[in-house]
Formats: C-alpha cells, structure tokens, sequence
C-alpha cells in the first residue's frame, strides 16, 4: 500500500462522512488502477469503433468499462464520476440496442469523456500519494454535450442548464480526502466492497455478447478465453520486482563463484559435478524468468499514439491511417515509459511534416489516404523500431540551405545524403516554415535522440523525396543488463559497454602520432583518431606506456569515433548495471558500477563522458 | 588531537542521556574511537576496493556489499591520518547515514575494530572547547573506560561537515553522503 500516515495532514476538513468506503485508501487505490485499465480498453475499443462504426462488440466493450466504472464510483460517493460515466452508459445503451447511430461526434464526445476521466484519476491518486486536495477537473459543458447527443441533439439536455454539468459539490473531494485521512489506521479495510460493486455492476453485462455469441463464433470465443487468462495476473510493485531481479543477479554470481571456486575444482567427484551443472540450469532459469516479468509489449505504447494520429490528421485535415505491426515485441518497461515521449514525438512529426493534404498526395499520384506505420521486432539482440510515413519525404536541399546559414556545415562542402539528414538531429532545427501547435519549433529530434542515447539506443533516418521517411530505432532489450567487454588497466578491471565498441586492436607503432605534442591520433583503417588513455583519465598506474604494446578498443559516441587505450582483455561478460549512488552519480566516464564473475566491483565506461570530456566539455 | 586527552573536567551531563547505549569502538592508530551501534550495519573484513576517479579526499573507491555497490571511505585520511596498509586486523564498518536520497550504506575502514562497549550517561562527558574557531561538531562527546578515553563520534556529521579541517592541515570537503 503506497499511502503511510505522511498522508495525515489531509484531513481538518470538516468531516461528512458520508460513506466509510471512500475513506478506505485500499479501495481507492484499487478503483483508480481498475478505472485506469477499464479506460485505456475504452480509448481502444473507440479507436476501433472509428474505424467501423457498426462494430458492436466494441459498443458492448465501452459500455460494460463505463459501467463498471460508475458502479465502482457510486459505491466510492464519486458522483462527478458516476454522473458521467451514466450520461455516456446512456448514449451507449441507445447505441447497442441499434437506436443510436455511432457518428463522429459521438465518438468525440465519449473520447473527451474518457480524457475527462483520465484526469480525474491523476487527481484521486494526487490526493492518495501525497495526499493533495483534488481539484475537480473542468468539465465544460461534457455532460450537456452528452445528453444532447441522445435523439439526435434533441433538446433533452437544453433543460438541465449550461456550465459543466458533472458538478462536484465542492466539499465532495475535501470529504474524500478527510475520510481517506482519518482511516489510514483503520485496522481491517472492508475487503471485498469493491468486488460487490463491481458484481453488482456485472449484471448488466450478463447480457454480454461475447458469451451469447461465443457459441455461434469461435473467433470471439477464443477473445472471451484470452481475456479469462489475460485476468490471470497479479500487480506487483516494481520496488519488489527490481529487488528480486538485484537478488538473483547475486545468486547468479554466487554460484558461479562457488563453481569455479579451485578448492573444489581439485577433488570434483562426478556426483558434485552433476549437482553444480543442475544448480548453475536453475539460476540460469530463474534468472531469465526474473528478468522476463519486467518485460511488458510494445503493443500498449503503440496504441497510445493511433488517439494522437486520429486528432492530429483530423486538425490538418489530412487522411492518415495507422499500421501497427508487431505489437507483441516485449521490452523492459522502463524502456517502454521512456520511449513514450520521443514516440509522440516521431509520429507527430510524421503526420504534420511528412504526410501531405490529400489534394497533394493525389496529384502525385499516390492514394489520399498515407499511411503511417510502427513497427516493432528483435534483430541480433536489440529491439528495432520503425517509425515510417508514405509522405513527401525530408526535403534534402532546405535541410541544407538551413544548415548552411547556421553555419552547421562549411559553405562549399558537399556532405553526403545520411550526414544531411543527420542535421535533423541537431538541436533547434526545423525547416518548418510556420510553426504550429504541434511541431516546427525545433525542439523536437534532438531531444528524440538524446532520450535514445540515454536509453543506451541510436537513431537513423532514411527518406527518400516523395515517397515518405523512415526513422529506425534501435534499442537494448533491457536497461538492466548490458554486454560489455571487461578490460584492464593496471591492477583495475572496467567494462566497456559492448553498444560503443566498433573494434579493438594492438596497433603498430607508425599508426601512432602527436598533434601539438599533446593530443594523441592512431591511425585506423585511414582516419586519425583521437587517443584516450584510460589509465591517465582515471589516474591508474598502468602496465603498458606505450600505445603499441597496449589495447586499443576503438569507441563511437554521438557518431565520432576514438580510440581508448586500455592494458588488456579480460573479456566479455553480461553484467547488471548497478548505481554508483547519490555521491558519485555525475562521474565524467563513468555510467555505474557491475559485479564482476569474481565478485568484484568493476566501473562501466561511459564512452560519452570519456569523450566529451576529452574535448573539454 | 591529543589535546582532548587533557580535557577539562567540567563537562555537563545534559547531553549524556541521548547519548549513553551500546558504542562499537575501533581504533585509528593510536586513538581509540566509538561510534554507535544503531548506526551500524555490519562489519566485514577488508577486501578488494574499485577505485574510483573523481572522488573526494578520503573516499577509497567502491566494494560489493552482497550485491549492493556502495562508497568506502578510510576515516585514516578523513581525519587527516598518514595512509596505513591494509592488513589482517583492517576491517570495514559498515554505516547507515540519511543522505539526500534516503539512507545510504557507507564502509569505514578503521585500522581494528576493538569492542562493543556498553556506555552509561555517566561515563560520558561533553567534548573539551578547543576555543574560538574550533568547531568540532562531529564529536559526540568523551568516554572514560577503564581508565582510556574514547571519542566518540557523530558518523553522519564526521563525513558530512568541511570542518574536518580543523584537525588536519588540508581543507576536507563534505563526502555529498
């Protein structure tokens, strides 16, 4: 439970008491998590109904999440909540039972609904965490809006008087947050309230069509089975998955500590031998596991944006339809969270600067309506995400020309098509020529990238003029774990993320030379380098001086390459990264700390901080 | 820092109350010190330390502690000591102080760990005034046991505080615990 007795200075509010349920924090809790799912299957299920208006599944879908909301918020004294969730239930009853044609309009309005909704959680659970008095969101007018939907716009609604209807009354929130307050000690939340709720919402889902029709359609049969086991979940708080996944990473290392431990290595009889291999399978399986519930389907981040490409072509009046594929692709969901921004970002961009207006899609021949697609799949142990558009293309010569008066490239210089498009990523450039609402302030792709390279991903973008632009994402699996390659300095060992690592080499002594006599170059495959020696940046005593007779691991960071000279390989090694904590978080080149195979500490390299503080920055 | 061993006598009890309970006390070349056991995780033996680049004066580098990566510091040269080679009597004292981001676990490394001593409010005494200009604030107070004197140490403010540059000739940095 994430409300402590912090939260009793809510209270001081006068106290209506009016019902002990809404002061439960539990319940709260629960009704928050539960609307949340029941609205995000809404949003879904209307993006659906966009598409096909006629789909009555997806009617029956919003209307039962609309109902079990209500039920839930009336036994919680929520009765903006309820009131709306009733006024739409209503619209969506006439809908259902064929007297109601779903338009647009509708859909607009159950949508702003949801939204509505949406706030209205962030606020409850506003007052649950940190215990602040809700403001009830502005509901302008949504109720009347909804009710005139009924008949047609008939003037059932006009009765009930303008201004926003779903009036809270002001002390409701305060009686809430009082309520909440006071019982935060109560022994023993009435367990099971919420369920009678929610079973007393459920009969009018009895009439359900996904169990009426399960016997006719096999296809929805087999919907209703997925649902029954997607049911079969638990919620579990991340603090305790990270420490699990913390724990079993220890008792990887442990064991192979013990495996390759040389006292037992002598007298190894087979029967021991045996026993160890059987242990080292089981934490291998443990490991995999724990590391798998972190993992949550790229499909959910995906859907997110079909309500931003919905809004955002119906405001520009352009025709865009939205092809997700590979939804099921898993990824660790702190990834998933962060991605969400830069996301939002690509595919607004998408639409507002690469898609054109149907008049001028249509005289370059190509169908009115563009299509924008997100696609996700694994490739050699990275996530790719392909964020592409069937639109004009990035427009090369104005890329240049904008490049050239801020003096990003020399004037006479002739770069080659990727390096153009690389500008993108520059920050503060846009080529839009008016700025609107949504994009053109340039603002947009080098936060995109940098989220990326904190993300341990890179970004690339292909575009071809007139036939639309792609931009390819391409991820680890997880922030957890990287693969590195572990090195040694001296009597130090660091691992150097595998992602930056373009090739390492011993190289010959002519290949090494001195600008100014200070800065050091190696010559690699005929470009000049610039040399870091590792041992000097973190004042190491190193076994080797002298360039030749060390290693050199030749790094990429933020497209510049270098060479980083370290004493040997030691080799390569997944390892978990772990924080160095509060004191030494903002170490130049250094990205965390690893236990070795040894049990050791071994520092990550942050290529990045080595480099750029090499260039004084 | 052996002015504290001719300390005046007239120190007031008024502190000794919150003060007095179970001390591990541990030694730093000739001093013995004690800090108290509530603060106190866990000791461990020395073992293999990352160094770490960047890091203030006195902090040794990183260990594993059973998973966790957390930050040691040698007390020898935070208090200004000459540097001493680990040997088989050094050990880590491990140390929970609030940091800005929550409790953070912090090792020690002392020369020897000694005792765990169990200090009445009267064996207790207020650390002497060294004068004006001299603040020692990480300074709990004086302990007289069996006729040795033992410092005691307020290990939150001990690697906190700039004001360790009383007691050495270099100007120490808080550690940013």
């Amino acid at each position: 439970m994430a409300v402590d007795s912090d939260h009793k200075s809510v209270g001081g509010v006068e106290t209506l008491a009016a019902n002990p349920l809404a002061s439960d924090p539990e319940l709260m809790n629960d009704f928050i998590l539960e609307s949340r799912e029941h609205l995000t299957a809404i949003e879904l299920q209307l993006l659906t109904l966009d598409q096909d208006p006629s789909n009555s599944e997806a009617i029956h879908a919003i209307f039962r999440g609309f109902h079990t909301i209500k039920g839930m918020a009336g036994f919680l004294d929520l009765d903006a909540v309820r009131d709306l969730a009733h006024e739409v239930e209503t619209v969506l009853d006439l809908a259902r039972n064929s007297k109601l044609a779903i338009t647009p309009a509708i859909i607009d309005r159950i949508l702003e609904s949801k939204d509505y909704l949406n706030t209205w959680m962030a606020e409850l659970e506003g007052l649950l965490h940190s215990g602040k008095t809700p403001v009830p969101p502005e509901a302008g007018g949504l109720l009347e809006a909804i009710r005139s939907l009924i008949g047609g716009g008939a003037v059932i609604g006009g009765a009930v008087g303008s201004g926003a209807v779903p009036q809270l009354p002001p002390t409701l929130p305060a009686n809430v947050a009082a309520n909440v307050a006071g019982n935060l000690q109560a022994e023993a939340p009435p367990s099971g309230l919420l369920e009678l709720a929610r079973e007393l919402a459920a009969p009018a889902s009895q009439d359900s069509p996904a169990e009426v029709a399960a016997a006719e359609n096999p296809e929805t049969a087999k919907a209703a089975e997925t649902q029954r086991v997607g049911a079969r979940s638990i919620k579990v708080e991340t603090a305790k998955l990270d420490y699990l996944v913390d724990m079993v990473g220890e008792m990887v290392i442990a064991q192979s500590l013990v495996r390759h431990d040389p006292d037992l290595a002598i007298g190894l009889k087979p029967r021991l031998a045996r026993n160890l291999s059987q242990l080292t399978r089981i934490t291998d399986d443990v490991q995999r596991t724990a590391m798998s519930m972190r993992m949550i389907p790229i499909g959910q981040l995906f859907q997110k944006t079909s309500r931003l490409v919905r809004d955002l072509s119906r405001k520009a009046g352009k025709q865009v339809e939205l092809v997700l594929a590979g939804e099921e692709t898993e990824l660790d969901r702190n990834i998933v969270e962060e991605l969400a921004d830069p996301l939002m970002h690509m595919v607004r961009n998408s639409v507002d600067h690469g898609v054109e207006t149907p008049e001028e899609r249509e005289r370059a021949g190509k169908s009115q309506s563009a299509h924008v697609t997100l696609k996700a799949g694994h490739q050699a142990g990275y996530i790719v995400i392909e964020v592409s558009d069937d639109g004009r293309g990035l427009p090369r010569e104005k890329i240049l020309k904008k490049a050239r008066e801020k003096n990003l490239i020399a004037g006479d210089a002739e770069p080659s098509e990727s390096e153009i498009f690389a500008l993108i990523f520059h920050p503060g450039f846009s080529t839009a020529e008016k700025i609107t609402d949504v994009s053109g302030r340039g603002v947009g792709m080098d936060v995109v990238r940098k989220q990326l390279q904190k993300l341990r991903g890179r970004i690339d973008v292909i575009s071809k003029a007139g036939q639309g632009t792609t931009f390819l994402l391409k991820l680890p699996l997880t922030l957890a774990i990287i693969d590195g390659l572990v090195v040694g300095v001296g009597d130090q060992r660091y691992v150097v993320p595998l992602f930056a690592v373009r090739e390492m080499m011993k190289p010959a002594e002519e290949a090494i030379s001195t600008i100014h006599g200070r800065q050091e170059m190696a010559m690699v495959r005929g470009n000049l380098l610039p040399l870091i020696r590792l041992h000097q940046r973190f004042h190491v005593q190193p076994r080797h001086e002298l360039p030749w007779e060390s290693l050199l691991i030749v790094s990429e960071s933020g497209g510049k390459q270098f060479c980083l000279m370290v004493d040997e390989l030691i080799g390569k090694q997944e390892v978990v990264i772990k924080s160095l904590g509060d004191s030494m978080r903002h170490i130049a080149g250094v990205a965390g700390g690893a236990i070795l195979g040894d049990g050791r500490v071994g520092l990550i390299l942050d290529p990045e901080g080595l480099f750029g503080a090499n260039r004084g920055e | 820092m052996q002015a504290v061993l001719t300390a005046p006598p007239n120190a007031s009890h008024q502190k000794a109350d919150h003060r007095s309970g179970k001390y591990i006390s541990f030694r730093l070349g000739s001093e013995e010190f004690a800090i108290q056991v509530l603060q106190v995780r866990e000791i461990v033996g020395i073992q293999e330390i990352t160094a770490v680049p960047q890091t203030p004066h006195g902090v040794k580098g990183v260990i594993n502690l059973r998973g966790k990566v957390i930050p040691v510091v040698d007390l020898r040269l935070r208090f200004g000591l000459e540097e001493l080679e680990y040997s088989q009597r050094t050990c880590i004292i491990v140390v929970q102080i609030g940091g800005d981001g929550g409790r953070v676990l912090v090792g020690l490394i002392v020369d020897a760990v000694s005792e765990v001593l169990n200090l009445q409010a009267s064996d207790i005494e207020d650390a002497p005034d060294f004068g004006p200009g001299v603040a020692l604030p990480y300074l709990l107070g004086m302990a007289k046991i069996k006729g040795k004197v033992k410092i005691l140490l307020d290990i939150q403010a001990a690697l906190a505080g700039g004001e360790l540059a009383a007691l050495s000739s270099q100007e120490i940095a808080g550690l940013g615990f």
